[in-house]
């Protein structure tokens, strides 16, 4: 009994039958690399090393503390002025999703392999969803305004290009890592992929089409807010000017407003969700 | 109102279509990968006949249902269902023969999030213009058969009721009537009971003997339990590393012609009811 019992304890010092372990060196090399390349090229100013200077967060300390103070003391009579732009940045914020909305179901549906077999087609349009996600939307929102004018119509176009990349790339993505067990039970029913595709795979993947498109509304309402200052309408363009004129006071009012309207857009779209879903 | 003679009347009122057999001569498949799934294969089904394909996974089961519908193309040989040759069909053609031939899995194979209404019109998707289904329009014809092969298989009243929230019993049955709903000439069931719990089971392989018997229609099914395919099914093929190994009556197959398919003794679990 004894024997038996310190048999199975392993005695310190045992040899174990382990099979070699793998050398981490070649990972310790890596790592060591990794480290000195960013030291060198945040370091060497020649190949785009930045130069920060910690100082003049001192050195300039009194024009800082002076806006703050102005900021700290909005000016609320400057509200109504507000109203028409906040409610033209919602405009754009709502229809650039909706519109958004309704092209992404065609679009994604073609970009996912269960929906869309034909591999050509999918990479094509995959390949030119990629590329609008690419291009910022201040980039879009700067060339828009040069080619449609100042206005509401470059943000909306903007905020509509913006959405349908996002929409597109996460749900097709979305859908290509799920089963769809029920497409095959559609082709042996004889049915076409757009069969297919409308009467099953649309009730199945609606989830995850509406939590996108919420969040691009959300979205919307953030990116607009910036899109004024490039001219193209909205708040931003209101902050843009009040900046301008140094009316730091105004420009407080004017960024309290906006995280009023995102937080409610937010939590209201929470809610939404979780009704959905 | 006896529920049963409803059943059975509709039953009866489904079977519209003619009954096709069902032939496949020296059918080979290699998949993409380099897998022989099927080896030189030949079979005559006659109309009308209730056939089990017998074998462990692996053996080819599916692959072979799969060919009759042409899910899975025929690398060499030719299959012929009733007056058609799916070996070669493409497109529309391929469409219309697959509307022909009814089909039920193993995962029941429902859109979970979605009625078991709309569920079961996928069996007319062969029948219908896709702008028809784009626009979400059914004609009268669609509604009937729907509703008829739901009242069937006794699933009438989970009509409105979304698939997710049936059980795996129910899933089956629905997954039947879908497959009732395209009036097909030929029924082909891949392992329908094996995510079934031993009394769902039997259930839903009478459902299938009653579509056989009582419709007239060919069933094929694959089945890995020796009692069930000896049960319900009159004739028995067997199928190891994609050979044709056994060819006969199911109620006659003995242990040892059970242990040749298998290629290893027999295990209490290769029965359902132990």
């Amino acid at each position: 009994m004894t024997a038996t019992r310190t048999d199975a304890k392993p005695p310190s010092g045992t040899d174990w039958q382990l099979p070699p372990r793998p050398s981490t060196r070649l990972r310790t090399a890596l790592i060591i690399g990794a480290v000195a390349a960013f030291t060198i090229a945040t370091c060497l100013p020649a190949i785009g090393g930045v130069q920060l200077d910690f100082g003049a967060l001192v050195s300039h300390w009194d024009n800082g503390s002076g806006l703050l103070l102005q900021l700290f003391q909005p000016d609320f009579a400057f509200l109504p002025r507000t109203v028409q732009p906040m409610l033209e940045t919602l405009q754009m914020a709502l229809v650039g999703a909706v519109a958004a909305a309704l092209l992404s179901v065609p679009l994604t549906l073609w970009a996912a392999a269960p929906t869309n077999p034909n591999g050509l087609s999918r990479r094509i349009l995959r390949a030119i969803v990629n590329v609008i996600r690419a291009v910022p939307d201040l980039v879009y929102a700067t060339i828009l305004v040069a080619m449609v004018g100042v206005g509401a119509l470059p943000g909306l176009l903007t905020l509509f290009l913006f959405d349908l990349g996002i929409i597109v790339k996460l749900v097709s993505e979305a859908i290509d890592s799920a089963d769809h067990p029920y497409i095959e039970a559609g082709k042996a029913a004889g049915g076409t992929q757009t069969q297919i595709n409308r009467v099953t795979v649309l009730p199945q993947v609606w989830p995850l089409f509406a939590n996108q498109w919420l969040y691009t509304l959300e979205l919307n309402v953030r990116i607009s807010a910036i899109l004024g200052i490039v001219g193209a309408g909205g708040i931003g363009r209101l902050l843009d000017e009040r900046r301008a004129f140094y009316a730091y006071d105004d420009v407080s009012v004017i960024v309290l407003e906006i995280l009023v309207v995102v937080v409610l857009i937010e939590v209201a779209s929470n809610l939404l969700r979780r009704r959905l879903v | 109102m006896n529920t049963d003679q409803h059943r059975a009347e509709a039953r009866a009122q489904l079977a519209a279509s003619a009954s096709w057999s069902i032939r496949l001569d020296d059918v080979s498949v290699t998949y993409p990968n380099g897998t022989k799934a099927l080896r030189n294969v030949s079979l005559d089904i006659a109309a009308g006949e209730m056939v089990s394909v017998v074998g462990l996974s692996g053996s080819g089961k599916s692959t072979l249902i799969r060919t009759i519908n042409g899910l899975v193309p025929a690398t060499s040989g030719t299959v012929a269902v009733g007056p058609h040759t799916v070996t070669g069909l493409r497109g529309r053609q391929l469409r219309r023969l697959r509307g022909h031939v009814g089909m039920i899995f193993q995962g029941f194979n429902l859109a979970d999030r979605t009625s078991v209404y709309r569920n079961v019109l996928v069996g007319r998707f062969a029948s219908t213009p896709t702008y028809r289904n784009l626009l979400g329009l059914t004609t009268a014809t669609d509604r009937e058969l729907a509703l008829r092969s739901l009242q069937s298989v006794g699933m009438l009243d989970k009509v409105w009721t979304r698939a997710a929230q049936l059980s795996g019993g129910q899933k089956q049955r629905v997954a039947i009537a879908r497959a009732l709903t395209q009036q097909p000439s030929v029924m082909l069931a891949d392992e329908p009971v094996a995510s079934l719990d031993p009394p769902t089971a039997h259930a839903v392989m009478n459902d299938l003997r009653r579509v056989n018997t009582e419709t007239g229609l060919t069933v094929l099914v694959n089945i890995h339990l020796m009692d069930l395919a000896r049960t319900y099914t009159t004739r028995m093929i067997g199928l190891r590393d994609g050979e044709l190994v056994y060819d006969g009556s199911a109620a006659d197959a003995t242990e040892a012609d059970f242990e040749r398919i298998y290629g290893r003794p027999i295990q209490p679990d290769d029965r359902l009811d132990r």
